[in-house]
């Protein structure tokens, strides 16, 4: 409107001193913006927990609430957030939605080798328990190579550098090794003591109380209940279970369906074991040799006469073809003569035919794009190719590394190649490819084609799972020096029947009302005075547990920061939890190697943290010690409560 | 074995509670053979459509829950933390007047009680030749698990002995493990808001409260009623504020019911479907506002 010749030139002038004077004011005032935006306004540090409820995991939570507790004491804005094990791995291992975790990780650590890719950096961007922490440090990675590359003094050097590079840095605080503790029926199946349940090999090392099927043993009125089902219920092994994931998904390689991976393990066969004293025999294969190669190489001879539970012969080929699929899913068939197969050349993945994706060949996964196994990437990334020699014979590269590491590698599933050849194509939700993920990866893989001594009859998701023993298993009629200790032959029982309850003290009571003959997986400690009160029932306490972590997200800040990591795991009253939550049946401790020969004197538990010692006494915090703390870490308070800028 | 033996346990409880019940509150008279079939035949028939309706919710509601938890994982939102957050530690102050003579008590109520406290009036309706009040209930109980189901989806939350299990015992379970065999049969832990078992068992006491007959049963509704309520929390299953949402639930589910029951009398020309011989009389009080309110 100031345009119009009208207005004159006294107007004008007066127009444009006042609009520069605004552009002046305009420009102080942007100036300040930009100068001020640089200061950003401040907050409270807000961190959520996320743990399964108290009635799949009996301790999850309730560490996740001290801790909170403790936290908050220390002007953090704490929250616990209750989410089912299922959704937390899926938030936590797939998707990185968290800030902190509490969980029992799935490896006991029994390898020191288990952390190179719980730990190492190369690992930041896979799913899984592949580093689900975001950490890296590059010493950490130093030492986890070095530990793998070498044997003797120079390892033992580089896992003792390990141990303290990860006490002081903390992408994880180990809380405590657990005590398995399971109610579990001696009238029927003994063995209890010696079995670890949370490996297949428990399971078969069990026996039969009574002679076989016998009419005459004593019987409690389940049993009475039983036979009325059919004659072979009396060797029916009937687990109660709260984890119900196994009831609809029987996925080797789904991470989030998978706790102690006992039910595959009965399903699946590995060409070797872990046993008890943490070296790996074998299993399925008949025997291996190692001839003195740089990089190792592995010459293994499978049992004769394997066979896959549909009929199909087990062959050298499936065992090549599993290792290519676990390190990258989205392969093509390989070829029948497993001659090219190896883990490292997936040229060949523009689909040889047979598959249904063919049509959207390089849409959905790029060719050059792998898509690991979230599980076994450890195990895995120790092979660098195989190959089946003949139908029985397989040789198996490795990378640097010693023999007795590199045989890690043979304890993952061997997977039917006519099966799983089929699921390497892009996952697609009714027609619509989604993300970077093959059918592999989310198939619920019902009904399963394993080789494993037990065989899949029926499921009922969510409530119930029926197995049976396999009969043409080499457990059958091997010999009994080729199986681990305690396996003398096939399982005693010829079904094993899971059946899911709502919680730990309902599978304690259906155990001690005869219904099942042990909870298949572990309860609270708030149970065993329930077990210890009834007739029939005994407690079953076993030490070989993995252990539970609060795990931090070193990808997100504070806690990408090191030393706020260092300084939370200083608010952790690890004695207080050892009392309060696990009823004294735990053992706490300072890193995950802490039941290994391979930990130093100065990392042991004795009372307290020789590291990160807790700031406080008595299960209370010291808040202003805290607040100490967390000051010369370089953070400040603000009325109490712990901010940073934004 | 055992959900066999628990859901007969139920069965038989609740099956000798109505017996009583109609003896006493319904009439020796009604129960003789020939006139209780053919008032329940007359009244079942009369509540036919809305007796459909309500297996179909049901029938939904079974096949939804099994996917519902996997789908409210998706799309829901965790309202644990913010229900903790409203009213914190309030079921573990409940809890902490717990006597083992109370925990049978609510236990029973919990179970039993709520049972009984469903289906009676459905039976004393049947029996009394009341299609109206039936149909009434039978929508009301319909709106209840339609509404309720679409907050299980939209809603994840973990009950408080799930959330702060050193606070909050789950007293029902330990001192009844097989009882968590036939709830976590109906329903899913994560299912806690809002508490069905509260806006159910309010949806009766609602509507006795309000109807014309039952008029002597109306203080066991009501006690009952209270009772369950009581029991959701102190057994540590539910929060405060699911109490609250299902309060509110009940109220919302029995207003849209009556609004509905209206229109068809309306439509029907006059609720004259009641062949009830007396016992309205006691009250007629509360028959008034209702009356004075329905042609509206």
């Amino acid at each position: 409107m100031g345009h119009r010749p009208s207005s004159g030139p006294p107007r004008r002038r007066a127009l444009a001193t006042i609009a520069s004077g605004a552009a002046v004011a305009a420009s102080g005032c942007v100036g300040r913006i930009r100068t001020m935006s640089g200061w950003e306004s401040r907050s409270q540090v807000t961190l959520t927990i996320k743990a399964a409820p108290a009635d799949e995991d009996p301790y999850a939570l309730r560490v996740g609430r001290r801790i909170a507790e403790w936290l908050r004491t220390a002007g953090i804005d704490a929250q616990v957030s209750p989410v089912s094990e299922q959704e937390l791995f899926r938030q936590v291992l797939l998707n990185r939605e968290f800030d902190l975790f509490v969980a029992q990780t799935p490896a006991r650590f029994e390898q020191p080798d288990s952390l190179y890719s719980l730990l190492h950096s190369r690992f930041v961007e896979t799913p899984g328990w592949q580093n689900p922490f975001g950490y890296s440090d590059l010493d950490a990675n130093d030492h986890l190579e070095t530990q793998r590359r070498t044997t003797g003094r120079e390892r033992e050097d580089a896992l003792e550098r390990l141990q303290y590079v990860i006490a002081r840095t903390q992408p994880f605080t180990v809380v405590a090794f657990p005590d398995d503790i399971r109610a579990a029926r001696a009238d029927r199946f003994d063995g209890w003591r010696s079995a670890d349940l949370r490996s297949p090999t428990g399971y078969l090392s069990l026996e039969r109380t009574t002679g076989r099927g016998g009419e005459g043993s004593p019987r409690t009125t389940a049993t009475e209940s039983d036979s009325e089902v059919d004659d072979s219920s009396a060797s029916t092994l009937r687990l109660a279970v709260t984890d119900r994931r196994g009831t609809s998904n029987l996925n080797p390689l789904a991470v989030e369906f998978r706790r102690s991976g006992v039910l595959t393990g009965l399903l699946y066969d590995s060409l070797g074991y872990v046993a008890d004293d943490g070296t790996t025999e074998p299993w399925l294969a008949a025997s291996w040799s190692f001839d003195g190669d740089e990089p190792p190489v592995a010459r293994v001879e499978l049992r004769s006469g394997a066979t896959w539970h549909d009929g199909e012969p087990l062959t050298a080929d499936d065992v090549a073809f599993t290792y290519d699929l676990l390190a990258d899913t989205s392969i093509g068939p390989v070829d029948g003569d497993g001659s090219d197969g190896g883990a490292g050349g997936d040229e060949d993945s523009d689909g040889d035919g047979g598959s249904d994706a063919d049509a959207d060949d390089g849409e959905g996964i790029p060719d050059d794009e792998e898509v690991p196994s979230p599980r076994f990437q450890g195990r895995i990334s120790l092979v660098d190719e195989v190959r089946a020699v003949d139908d029985r014979r397989i040789e198996i590269r490795f990378v640097e590394c010693p023999p007795d590491i590199a045989v890690r590698a043979l304890t993952v599933p061997v997977l039917p190649e006519h099966v799983w050849s089929d699921r390497t194509t892009p996952a697609s939700l009714a027609g619509i490819e989604i993300g970077s993920v093959t059918d592999a990866l989310v198939t619920n893989n019902i009904p399963p084609v394993g080789s494993g001594p037990l065989r899949f009859v029926r499921n009922s998701p969510r409530e119930s799972l029926t197995l049976e023993r396999f009969d043409d298993h080499f457990l059958v009629d091997a010999d009994r020096a080729t199986l681990p200790e305690g396996v003398d032959g096939p399982p005693a029982f010829d079904r094993l029947s899971v059946r899911v309850v709502g919680s730990g003290v309902s599978a304690v009571g259906v155990v001690t009302d005869g219904d099942a003959d042990v909870t298949g997986t572990a309860v609270g400690a708030d149970t065993v005075p329930r077990i210890g009160r009834s007739d029939g029932t005994d407690l079953i306490v076993d030490g070989r547990t993995p252990p539970y972590v609060v795990g931090y997200n070193a990808l997100s800040a504070p806690l990408s920061n090191p030393q706020f990591r260092h300084t939370l795991a200083r608010l952790i009253d690890r004695t207080a939890l050892l009392d309060d939550v696990f009823d004294g049946y735990a053992r706490p401790a300072v890193t995950p190697l802490a039941n290994t020969e391979w930990v130093p004197d100065e990392l042991r538990w004795d009372g307290a943290d020789p590291v990160t010692p807790f700031l406080g006494r008595d299960g209370e915090v010291d808040a202003e010690h805290a607040m100490e703390a967390f000051k010369t870490a370089g953070y400040s308070y603000d009325e109490g409560r712990l901010v940073r800028t934004d | 074995m055992s959900l066999l033996d628990v859901v007969l346990e139920v069965a038989v409880v609740v099956g000798v509670l109505h017996l009583a019940s109609v003896l006493v509150f319904v009439g020796p008279d009604r129960l003789r053979p020939s006139t209780a079939a053919r008032a329940v035949r007359s009244t079942v028939r009369a509540a036919g459509t809305p007796l459909v309706a309500l297996a179909a919710v049901l029938a939904a509601n079974g096949v939804v829950r099994r996917i519902g938890v996997e789908l409210s994982w998706v799309v829901g939102v965790n309202v644990t933390g913010a229900i903790y957050a409203i009213e914190g530690t309030f079921v573990a102050a409940v809890q902490s007047y717990a006597t083992p003579a109370a925990t049978a008590y609510f236990g029973f109520v919990y179970v039993f009680g709520y049972v009984y406290l469903l289906t009676f009036p459905a039976i004393a309706y049947a029996l009394r030749e009341h299609p109206g009040e039936l149909r009434t209930l039978l929508i009301a109980y319909g709106f209840n698990y339609g509404i309720g189901l679409v907050c299980y989806v939209l809603f994840v939350a973990y009950g408080p002995r799930n959330l702060m299990p050193e606070l909050v015992d789950s007293l029902l379970f330990e001192s009844w493990p097989r009882s968590q065999l036939l709830t976590s049969q109906v329903n899913e832990n994560t299912n806690v808001f809002p508490s069905l078992h509260t806006s159910l068992a309010a949806t009766v006491a609602i509507l006795t409260w309000r109807g014309d007959s039952l008029s002597r049963w109306r203080p066991v509704a009501a006690a009952l009623a209270a009772s369950i309520v009581v029991s959701t929390m102190y057994l540590g299953i539910h929060w405060a504020t699911d109490v609250v949402a299902g309060v509110a639930l009940a109220a919302v589910s029995v207003v849209a019911a009556e609004r509905i029951e209206a229109r068809r009398d309306r439509s029907v020309g006059g609720g004259a479907d009641s062949l009830d011989d007396g016992d309205g009389r006691d009250c007629p009080d509360d028959r008034d506002p209702r009356d004075g309110r329905m042609p509206e």
